[in-house]
């Protein structure tokens, strides 16, 4: 196969690896869980902040995935076989509604070719606990922070309102804030996901901004096309008005973005759901019964994400 | 995006319309009932109170459009007060069904009840004006309204004592079956209409308690 061919099919896999991202993306599940927007607007400011996000800030985090988990040299065939089995993962989870870590899944998949061909010295090890501290440590610190964000929100304004208009008022500046910490969020967001499709095509000689706007592109399409499910089901993980929301994104937001500007890639559907879940017990409330389906999928990430690699490797190895 | 836009002005708007033309039916049917004691009723203006019940539907719908048509930010809210127009509409219904039967009811008061029954009346009316303005306090002041909530309770409560104390009255009578059947049912259906805005203020009770910890 020809180099420019090579491109070509890696391009077109990281459109599709964008799409795949942009399908389990679930930023906006707060604006629709509190129904600030309609499905169609949050679908608008979507497309709006991925293509821009990625197109922007997704340089930075690239170059961490793309050059510092392997310790060989990248060939071919092993940057196809992570992105397609990362993408195979995120399109079947997005397909049941369910949000993984495209981190995770992208990890997954270099530990398993990793693994597969150079053994345990093959993969840097240390890089990969450095950030598996911050995968543990940001929906931790989503939990704690909105836990506190929320208590002390309630505390200082909600418990001091009277009557139905203050409330309005209140929760109406709380939608205009919200709508801003979204759109931050989605903004960086799409910088932090879109750089793992794009990571490791960086490694090859292609036009970068170029590459990072297509996977913008594509990430909004697929907010658009399947990523529906995937809102629904974050936004209804407990019972949503904008000031909780609000306590909810917080800590979400200013985490991403500073995990971004440093290049650490984070998991934003981890530190979302885990904030969710600190709001519902500040606020003692209940939470969708179908919240272990999510954790499920969490934990199977990793490993399956590793094996799809690993069953996906030799087949392509041949192909190219 | 619909957001920006003020749209809750008009809801609020025809509820407060709504809630008026409420307390002025039960007003209009409160001052015919007392004509209907003193044997003054001229039943064909108890068609007034039919009339502003048909209007309180024709706000209704009116405030039911308007919700589907901009449902959108603050969906709490929006709901909570759709349920507080909605049981207040029953008050509308039932005052509606007494004038009704009020229209049909071939006899006149037996004398020795007149007076208890002024005051089942004075007691239902006092009810619904409670309610009328506890469901406007809610809107800016939760403590005035949360006290509102007992006064009802209080006032139907006299209410009850009043309509035992009538049927007991009513009941005690052996001529006329028909009379003292449709009797009873006068003093149980005014009576309902205080029972229901007790129902109302402890539906009211309940979000007020909600808000401050949702």
């Amino acid at each position: 196969m020809s180099l420019s061919t090579i491109v070509i099919v890696f391009i077109i896999i990281s459109v599709l690896i964008s799409f795949a991202i942009g399908a389990n993306d679930e930023t906006m599940a707060t604006i629709y869980g509190s129904r600030t927007l309609k499905m169609r607007e949050i679908l608008i400011l979507a497309v709006i902040f991925a293509i821009l996000g990625a197109f922007i800030l997704g340089g930075s985090v690239s170059e961490t995935v793309g050059k510092d988990l392997l310790f060989f040299s990248i060939g071919n065939s092993v940057v196809l076989t992570i992105l397609i089995s990362t993408a195979i993962w995120l399109i079947i989870s997005s397909i049941f509604g369910l949000p993984i870590s495209t981190t995770h899944a992208t990890i997954g998949s270099i530990i398993g070719v990793g693994l597969l061909l150079g053994g345990g010295g093959g993969v840097n090890w240390l890089t990969i606990l450095e950030m598996g501290l911050w995968w543990l440590l940001s929906p931790l610190i989503g939990f704690i922070v909105t836990y506190f964000a929320y208590k002390l929100i309630h505390k200082s304004i909600i418990n001091k309102l009277s009557g139905f208009r203050n409330y309005e008022k209140a929760e109406r500046i709380f939608s205009y804030i919200l709508l801003v910490v979204i759109c931050w969020t989605a903004f960086s967001r799409a910088g932090n996901d879109c750089s793992n499709a794009v990571g490791i095509v960086a490694g090859l000689d292609v036009n970068l901004d170029l590459i990072l706007l297509i996977a913008g592109l594509s990430f909004a399409s697929g907010i658009v096309i399947i990523g529906r499910g995937v809102i629904k089901n974050v936004g209804t993980i407990t019972e949503l008005h904008p000031s909780t929301a609000f306590a909810s994104e917080i800590p979400t937001a200013i985490i991403l973005f500073f995990g971004t500007l440093l290049g650490i890639p984070l998991s934003g559907s981890h530190m979302l759901v885990a904030s969710l879940v600190g709001l519902s017990k500040a606020r003692r409330a209940p939470m969708s019964k179908g919240l272990w389906k999510i954790l499920m999928i969490w934990l199977l990430t990793f490993p399956v994400a590793a094996i799809l690699s690993v069953i996906l490797y030799f087949p392509i190895d041949i192909f190219i | 995006m619909k957001l920006f836009k003020a749209d809750k002005n008009e809801l609020l708007e025809i509820s407060e319309e709504y809630l008026a033309q409420t307390l002025k039916g039960a007003k209009i049917l409160h001052d015919l009932v007392m004509l209907f004691t003193d044997n003054k009723l001229n039943k064909a203006d108890l068609e007034q109170v039919i009339e502003s019940e048909h209007q309180c539907d024709i706000l209704k719908e009116k405030y039911t459009e308007v919700l589907f048509k901009e449902k959108r930010a603050l969906p709490f809210l929006v709901e909570d007060r759709y349920k507080i127009l909605m049981n207040i509409d029953q008050i509308n219904d039932k005052t509606e069904y007494f004038a009704r039967f009020l229209q049909t009811y071939p006899f006149e008061l037996y004398d020795d009840i007149t007076d208890e029954f002024k005051a089942l009346c004075e007691h239902c009316m006092k009810t619904v004006e409670s309610l009328i303005n506890c469901a406007t306090l809610i809107e800016t002041d939760f403590e005035s309204a949360y006290a509102k909530t007992f006064e009802i309770e209080a006032t139907r409560r006299k209410a009850r004592k009043a309509r035992f104390h009538l049927l007991e009255e009513i009941f005690k009578k052996t001529e006329e079956p028909t009379r003292v059947y449709l009797t009873s049912k006068i003093v149980t259906i005014i009576y309902d209409i205080a029972h229901w805005a007790e129902e109302v203020s402890d539906f009211l009770r309940g979000l007020i308690i909600k808000y401050p910890s949702r």
